[in-house]
């Protein structure tokens, strides 16, 4: 797992998943569509994503196409550093 | 972007769409199943039925065609679908229309430009839909229209705006013209892209499934609907003491399972096109709090709302501080949702609906909702991986948030479905009584429970092996089995060896017909007036959309009716003469819907006076064919007393109720009739007491000392909020029953007047057949000769009676029915009824 990746993981997991076992969570587990990630949870994690790597996410890429995966979120990241 | 877009593209090769023969059998075999339930319950409308079997016929070959016909394939049957609900003509327009605001979205011109257009079209199209512009297509082209339109062109323009997907003409058109949209005016806001990208993006047979089962359980949910529609709501007048308000506030929140019902349906026949759209529901009625019932409930909406204004908003407001960004994002949601609403219902209805109740809901919802969010943005919500068993303490506490979400939803839903905010106060006010648990309170419980059961969280989640058929476990198994025992519920050769009360109760439910609440208000006729929010969802409202702009004749616009300034406010003008397309409407010198009649009868006449309301004025048809006029000819004919000729006059006004009649029988006295015939047609003593707590409401001077004392100890007065008043008078209404019809008796006896209460039904059975007894009982204390002609449609088809769908009036052969009746009626008491009249005395 590259480390955009792996941050993205750790990020969800502490501040969505406390307590879930971290194997759980793998690239592809659906993260909008399985319901872990609401609009309020998107919001933290755009906020995370443009701190972190101090990039700008549009309010349209905040949808299931670009947030989906812990895979589609590190795409999003990859085209705009 | 566009490496990403060929993906999506390229995911519509995923399984190549190919299924099994057996997996196909299967299937077909459901569906089957399906239209047997759709046509044995008559669920939603016969238009229903017609697309179901389009569209399932359309699967069959569908489901073999190569992958890139599909599409063409889908949209082609959608645009056959339009003409064969709306015809070709009306089809052409709709799709006509349509096809035009496509085009404007893809001009040569710059984003801006195209927006501008659209917005000069669309405004153009708002003038029509208001009436202040004609339009050369039916009225009923307008709802679908504004459904296939109003939102998913916003969300188009929005994904064109940031995407330039490759244009396929197909694809766009199979979005907006979506096959089930013919024949389901509320229909989700369906996302284009989730629509582009779920086509085929999963095995065939595993989305064709979750479709069947999406289906099973609307259709499910929309039987369950008829349950509480038929037995568990009751009018608000009705309320007495907190169980029956529980009652009130529970069925009414469940009729929200029409709407859920309707979306399963729409979303499970998509499936079987390939499109694997998410649930448009989820377990609802289960939120554990308001954000996540915000979330449960019509998802479309909530994402529509959450990528069109929710983000947006956030992402310009977040400068200002998390916190804030989030309280003004979900409040100006919340505005947008109301105003969208009140934009929806005039492309729906064609006015629009801006009302406290309606503005209030939102309001307070919004505030929950940001409340809520921000205790969820500061402690977090619990969300799981997999799927775990909670421990006792963890369970206790999400029940009882569960329970209490589903109070204060419920509560405020009475809210927002209420006529007024008074009247809701009113009906709230009940809560301050003694409780005492209603008969149906268990039993909208129970059908709540159920509509909980029966939405397995699993149906959406079917795992299947690939391409091929299984059984695919707990999901499937719910779907044939609901469907099995729908099918077999709804055949008659099952439902009557179940006992009279289970086949009765089945029979009811087989039928898409009015409940008493709504019978009464289109009897009242004043629906039109009412903006009660829940008419987005109901049946009259259904059947009143269909109703052509031009009815009948517009009593008052056309100058038929005029204000009196007294007790009845209004009769009908002399001298009135208009064509209508049901025939001639003329009015005599003296204001009566008849040929004309000297004040004083000539020697040898026998006459008769006529009381009664809009039937026996003969709405709906031509002059000479109304039941009165028919009876008069064939008296004139007959002879059946020793009279050398026969008269009725009629003093029918629309929309009189019992208390008129007590002023038209005055005027009815000065033409010396032999005879007053009053005719009932049902409801006769609530009608009396509603028009009480109208003429009270209205501040009109009521001449009768009788019914001022009443609505004094009934403790009502201007000010009083109109379903409180009426429930106040209530315990009163057979007592002003009575009076009035002991009023006119007494006053046709002391003239040597003969009083004849003609008892006519409504041409459908139902919930107001229940006063009958007791009107009949009145009537007879009263000192009426009654002719009860209660069987005259018995045997015959009510609809081919009735004026129109939306207009349970009887028509022209209706008429002639109750002629040849109240003619047998009265000639098996014609020594009773055409005795000389010696002792008759005159009112000069």
């Amino acid at each position: 797992m590259d480390h955009i990746e792996q941050n993205v993981k750790d990020y969800i997991i502490k501040e969505f998943l406390p307590g879930e076992d971290p194997t759980e969570l793998t690239e592809a587990t659906p993260l909008v569509t399985g319901g872990i990630l609401d609009s309020l949870a998107t919001l933290k994690l755009v906020s995370f994503l443009e701190e972190h790597y101090g990039i700008a996410v549009q309010a349209h890429e905040a949808d299931v196409e670009h947030l989906d995966t812990v895979r589609d979120i590190a795409a999003l990241v990859r085209s705009k550093i | 972007m566009m490496r990403r877009l060929y993906q999506l593209e390229g995911t519509v090769q995923c399984g190549e769409g190919r299924i099994r023969i057996s997996a196909f059998v299967f299937i077909m075999a459901q569906l089957a199943l399906l239209l047997v339930v759709l046509r044995q319950f008559q669920i939603e409308s016969n238009a229903l039925l017609r697309l179901s079997i389009l569209a399932f016929a359309g699967f069959a070959l569908h489901a073999f065609l190569p992958l890139r016909y599909r599409l063409p394939f889908f949209t082609l049957l959608s645009l056959s679908g339009i003409v064969l609900v709306f015809g070709f003509m009306q089809g052409a327009w709709l799709i006509g229309l349509g096809l035009i605001l496509i085009a404007i979205c893809h001009l040569p011109i710059p984003f801006a430009a195209r927006v501008g257009v659209l917005i000069a079209v669309t405004t153009g199209l708002v003038a029509q839909r208001a009436g202040w512009l004609p339009a050369p297509w039916s009225a009923a082209v307008w709802p679908i229209l504004g459904s296939m339109f109003m939102f998913r062109l916003i969300v188009y323009l929005y994904d064109l705006k940031h995407e330039k997907p490759p244009f396929s003409p197909w694809r766009v058109a199979s979005y907006f013209f979506l096959l089930p949209n013919v024949c389901f005016p509320l229909f989700p806001v369906v996302d284009f892209k989730t629509f582009r990208r779920s086509h085929y993006d999963a095995d065939a047979y595993a989305t064709y499934q979750i479709g069947v089962g999406w289906m099973a359980r609307g259709v499910l949910h929309l039987i369950m609907y008829r349950v509480v529609y038929y037995y568990l709501t009751l009018p608000a007048t009705d309320v007495k003491g907190v169980g029956e308000l529980a009652q009130y506030i529970i069925a009414n929140f469940l009729l929200y399972l029409r709407v859920s019902g309707q979306f399963h349906f729409i979303i499970g026949l998509l499936c079987l096109f390939g499109f694997r759209l998410p649930e448009t529901h989820h377990l609802y009625y289960l939120a554990s709090s308001f954000t996540d019932f915000w979330r449960r409930i019509n998802i479309y909406w909530k994402e529509f709302m959450q990528k069109v204004f929710y983000y947006p908003a956030f992402f310009r407001l977040k400068g200002w501080g998390t916190t804030q960004a989030l309280i003004v994002s979900t409040i100006f949601v919340f505005m947008a949702t109301w105003l969208l609403h009140a934009y929806q219902w005039f492309w729906l209805r064609g006015s629009f609906l801006l009302t406290l109740p309606d503005a209030s809901f939102w309001a307070i919802l919004a505030v929950l909702v940001v409340v809520n969010s921000l205790w969820e943005m500061r402690h977090g919500r619990q969300r799981r991986l997999k799927p775990s068993t909670p421990t006792a303490a963890a369970a206790a506490w999400l029940t009882m948030r569960t329970a209490a979400t589903f109070a204060a939803i419920a509560v405020l839903w009475s809210l927002w479905t209420a006529e007024s905010l008074a009247a809701w106060w009113g009906l709230m006010s009940e809560a301050a009584r003694p409780f005492a648990l209603p008969a149906r309170l268990a039993p909208t419980v129970m059908v709540a429970v159920l509509a909980v059961g029966t939405t397995p969280a699993a149906v959406g989640k079917l795992a299947v092996r690939r391409g091929g058929f299984s059984w695919a476990g707990q999901s499937t198994t719910i779907a044939v089995v609901s469907l099995l025992v729908m099918a077999l519920l709804g055949l008659p050769a099952v439902y009557t060896h179940l006992g009279t009360r289970a086949a009765n109760f089945v029979l009811s439910l087989r039928t898409g017909q009015l409940n008493r609440v709504d019978q009464a208000m289109m009897e009242r006729g004043y629906y039109e007036e009412l903006v009660r929010i829940d008419r987005l969802n109901s049946q009259l409202w259904q059947l009143y959309m269909n109703r052509p702009a031009v009815g009948w004749i517009d009593v008052q616009a056309s100058g038929l009716g005029q204000l009196t300034g007294d007790f009845v406010q209004e009769d009908l003008r002399p001298g009135f003469s208009a064509e209508t397309r049901f025939g001639r409407i003329t009015t005599n010198r003296w204001g009566m819907r008849d040929r004309d009649y000297e004040r004083h009868p000539s020697a040898g006449t026998y006459r008769i006076a006529m009381l009664g309301a809009s039937t026996v004025m003969g709405w709906g048809v031509g002059d000479d064919e109304t039941f009165e006029a028919l009876v008069e000819s064939r008296l004139n004919e007959s002879h059946p007393g020793r009279y050398e000729r026969y008269e009725i006059l009629n003093f029918a006004v629309p929309g009189y109720q019992p208390p008129q009649q007590r002023v038209a029988l005055d005027k009815a006295l000065q033409f010396e009739p032999n005879a007053v015939y009053f005719v009932a047609t049902g409801r006769e003593a609530s009608r009396s007491i509603d028009y009480l707590a109208e003429v009270v409401r209205k501040r009109i001077t009521i001449p009768y000392p009788f019914l001022v004392d009443v609505a004094r100890k009934a403790g009502i007065e201007a000010r009083t909020e109109s379903t409180t008043a009426i429930r106040r008078l209530r315990p009163f209404r057979t007592e002003v029953l009575a009076w009035v019809y002991g009023e006119i008796v007494a006053r046709c006896r002391e003239r040597g007047i003969l009083p004849v209460l003609v008892f006519l039904p409504q041409l459908r059975g139902g919930e107001w057949e229940v006063e009958t007894p007791e009107i009949l009982r009145t009537a007879q204390a009263a000192g009426f000769v009654v002719l009860d002609i209660s069987d005259v449609y018995r045997g015959q088809n009510p609809n081919a009676l009735r004026l129109a769908e939306w207009d349970e009036h009887p028509n022209a052969a209706g008429h002639r029915l109750i002629a040849d009746r109240l003619l047998r009626a009265m000639r098996a008491r014609a020594g009773e009824l055409f005795a000389d009249a010696g002792t008759r005395t005159t009112t000069r």
